[in-house]
């Protein structure tokens, strides 16, 4: 389908059959599923397109790079020029940190674990957040009112502050602790979102009719209500991701975040600042770069993704 | 309105309780705590530690029972110079020590004004946080209130004009500005104007590190600063003025890119609804239309959205001041996480709950201010 020019939805869903004389007047529709017809749409987002472009990039980079390019990152080359480090042109193509580590070997080592720490967060917010919310818009009443007290309760507390206090004293620059940290308090916003979903949904005729026929609540809840309701929530996800990964160069860059030998974007360019003025501008710029770049590309997906999960938007 | 209020407030204690109780858990849960953080200074006399010890009813060993006196302490409720149930309730005075000092209370823990001592610096936490707060006010109400000005500008001019290039140009840099760490952004501005700009000869006017150039000036919201204030104000305020600069500018440009985007999409709602057809139909120009019909309208979201922004001006600036020396709360909190100054900690956690909650509050309250149509009763 991809190779075909792009037709207007009318003409390329109706195909007139011209085949036979007797079915001149008929029509023969191309059925298209939920997930087909929010692939046409994803598709025409160029924005999106660009997004999942530079995302693949920093994954096959994230999974290749530190193959193609298999340097040891924490490797120091002793002959530095200089406390700037080498620059981009004397060790291409990033130049060198303050103690001659390569920057690019930092950013392809980074990749990994910045993503890794990204999707996982995600999984874990995603998991809370849905089941969460789900269970307080399905059922209501007082479970809906308790829960949504300890959601405002979460929120009421100052995010950065208690990621910051919890990664320091529990974190102990492991990797699975600050993932926890990340994850456990990320889902609140999620579970209103889903709670409100499943509030309007549940109302819906066809949750009525799989009433009637029998179906079981945990059936509605999950076969019945989970998928209409499964574009927000992708949305949000993806948002998460971003979160994620600028969270955690916020905490590594405080040096509050992993060990200084486990390589992520933040832990990449922390201590840069000390070199920044003796002009060594190309430690922090490429770390950054990644990151800036992978967030806006998750963003510009995320957007796509919203139009095309969103069944009322029009083709 | 006012019953609402009060509704509302009393809502919001059982919230600000476990928000405080959550607080308190986690800081107690920490490696050591303050009794061991208390042990390690070295120029404090025996007798005084275990003054301390005793005023805020630190126990020796992590038991349930020890962590509820300690919390108890630390909220003024009870007094722990005494062990016994009952006098543990009751102050040196008599009266129930949960009551206010001149009606016969205590004068420990946070009900009191007694937030604990600030282990790293040997002084009350309440006059270490106080100190800090002129600058990180300084630093975050400029920030807002320039970046929420900016942000209705924009959004309100690319909602009017909808798919122009300017609109096209504003939604690319409110990606790239959203998705940039607030912390590159300063490192980037950092080399421009303290290394670029300043070994090519073209400017130093903007310094990248505190708030005053120490050389020229005593030590920022001291008295002697404020007596040097009061002799030269106009080359005060244009010496901490260039200071702001640098960070004003990284915190409004990551956090206009949201706003403007907000300002936006209400905007082009406003202008999509009825009355705004109607008021373009009957013929008045279109500056009166957008001007009074729907920029009034649009502007209700857009107030509620700046009143739950409210708590930035506390907890917003932990990056921004750290990477530019910035004297306020938000380094005062990294510095304390580094040292375990666990009462200064817990002091400024309470700050910023407060200010979540208060903020939270205000937005209710202002939009039902602001739009006739909302009723509370």
């Amino acid at each position: 389908m991809s190779d075909q020019p792009l037709r207007s939805p009318a003409t390329s869903r109706v195909t007139p059959l011209t085949d036979t004389a007797a079915t001149d007047y008929e029509v023969a529709l191309e059925s298209l599923n939920q997930w087909q017809l929010a692939w046409r749409r994803f598709r025409r987002h160029r924005l999106a397109l660009v997004g999942v472009g530079i995302l693949g990039v920093m994954v096959f980079l994230a999974i290749f790079g530190p193959i193609i390019w298999p340097y040891d990152p924490l490797a120091l080359r002793r002959d530095l020029p200089g406390p700037q480090g080498f620059n981009p042109l004397q060790m291409p193509p990033f130049g060198s940190d303050g103690s001659g580590r390569s920057v690019f070997v930092l950013v392809a080592n980074g990749a990994r674990l910045s993503m890794l720490i990204g999707t996982t967060t995600m999984l874990i917010a995603v998991t809370i957040g849905v089941l969460i919310g789900a269970i307080a818009g399905f059922f209501g009443g007082w479970i809906d009112n308790l829960l949504m007290r300890f959601v405002d309760l979460v929120l009421s507390i100052p995010f950065l502050f208690i990621v910051l206090v919890a990664a320091r004293f529990f974190g102990a620059g492991e990797l699975v602790p600050l993932i926890l940290i990340f994850g456990l308090l990320s889902w609140p916003s999620l579970a209103r979102l889903v709670r409100a979903l499943y509030l309007s949904l549940r109302e819906q005729e066809f949750v009525l009719a799989a009433r009637a026929v029998g179906v079981g609540d945990l059936r509605i809840a999950l076969r019945h209500i989970l998928p209409n309701a499964i574009g927000p929530i992708v949305v949000s996800a993806t948002l998460i991701v971003a979160n994620a990964i600028i969270l955690e160069a916020f905490v590594s860059y405080l040096n509050f975040g992993l060990k200084a030998q486990d390589i992520s974007w933040g832990n990449a360019l922390a201590r840069s600042q000390e070199r920044i003025a003796v002009g060594n501008w190309w430690w922090p710029f490429f770390p950054g770069m990644a990151i800036a770049l992978t967030v806006i590309a998750i963003n510009f997906l995320g957007d796509g993704l919203r139009d095309a999960l969103d069944p009322r938007s029009k083709e | 309105m006012t019953t609402y209020i009060v509704r509302r407030l009393i809502g919001l204690l059982p919230l600000f309780f476990g928000a405080i109780v959550i607080s308190f858990l986690l800081m107690r849960a920490a490696p050591g705590g303050p009794q061991a953080a208390l042990a390690g200074i070295k120029s404090i006399t025996q007798e005084d530690r275990e003054k301390w010890l005793r005023r805020w009813c630190l126990q020796a060993e992590v038991t349930p029972v020890n962590m509820v006196k300690e919390f108890g302490g630390w909220l003024g409720v009870l007094n722990c110079d005494s062990d016994t149930i009952p006098e543990i309730f009751f102050s040196a005075q008599g009266g129930l020590n949960v009551l206010p000092t001149a009606l016969g209370g205590g004068d420990n823990g946070i009900l009191h004004g007694d937030l604990g001592l600030s282990i790293r610096a040997g002084r009350p936490v309440v006059d270490v946080i106080m100190e800090r707060v002129p600058a990180t006010l300084l630093l975050t109400s400029t920030a807002l209130v320039l970046w929420v000005g900016i942000a209705i500008l924009i959004g309100t001019y690319a909602a009017v004009r909808r798919y122009s290039l300017f609109d096209q140009a504003m939604t690319f840099f409110a990606y790239v500005f959203y998705s940039l760490p607030t912390f590159w952004l300063g490192l980037m501005l950092i080399f421009i104007f303290a290394v670029f700009l300043r070994t090519s000869g073209v400017t130093d006017f903007f310094p990248t590190g505190g708030i005053i150039t120490t050389r020229d000036w005593p030590p920022f919201n001291t008295a002697e600063y404020w007596a040097a204030f009061g002799q030269r104000p106009l080359a005060a305020l244009v010496d901490v003025g260039r200071h702001l600069v640098l960070p004003v500018f990284t915190l409004v440009a990551v956090n206009i890119a949201g706003d403007s985007r907000f300002v936006r999409a209400a905007m082009i709602e406003a202008l999509n609804q009825d009355y705004v057809r109607t008021a373009k139909a009957k013929g008045l120009p279109s500056r009166t239309v957008i001007a009074k019909h729907a920029f009034r309208n649009a502007m209700l979201p857009v107030v509620t959205n700046v009143a739950l922004e409210l708590p930035f001006l506390v907890s917003g600036a932990i990056v921004t001041e750290t990477i530019f020396t910035w004297p306020g709360l938000g380094r005062l909190f990294i510095e304390s996480v580094n040292a375990s100054d666990y009462f200064v900690l817990m002091g400024l956690l309470l700050v910023s709950t407060i200010f979540i909650l208060i903020a939270n509050l205000l937005a209710d309250v202002v939009y039902a201010i602001v739009d006739p149509r909302i009723r509370y009763d």
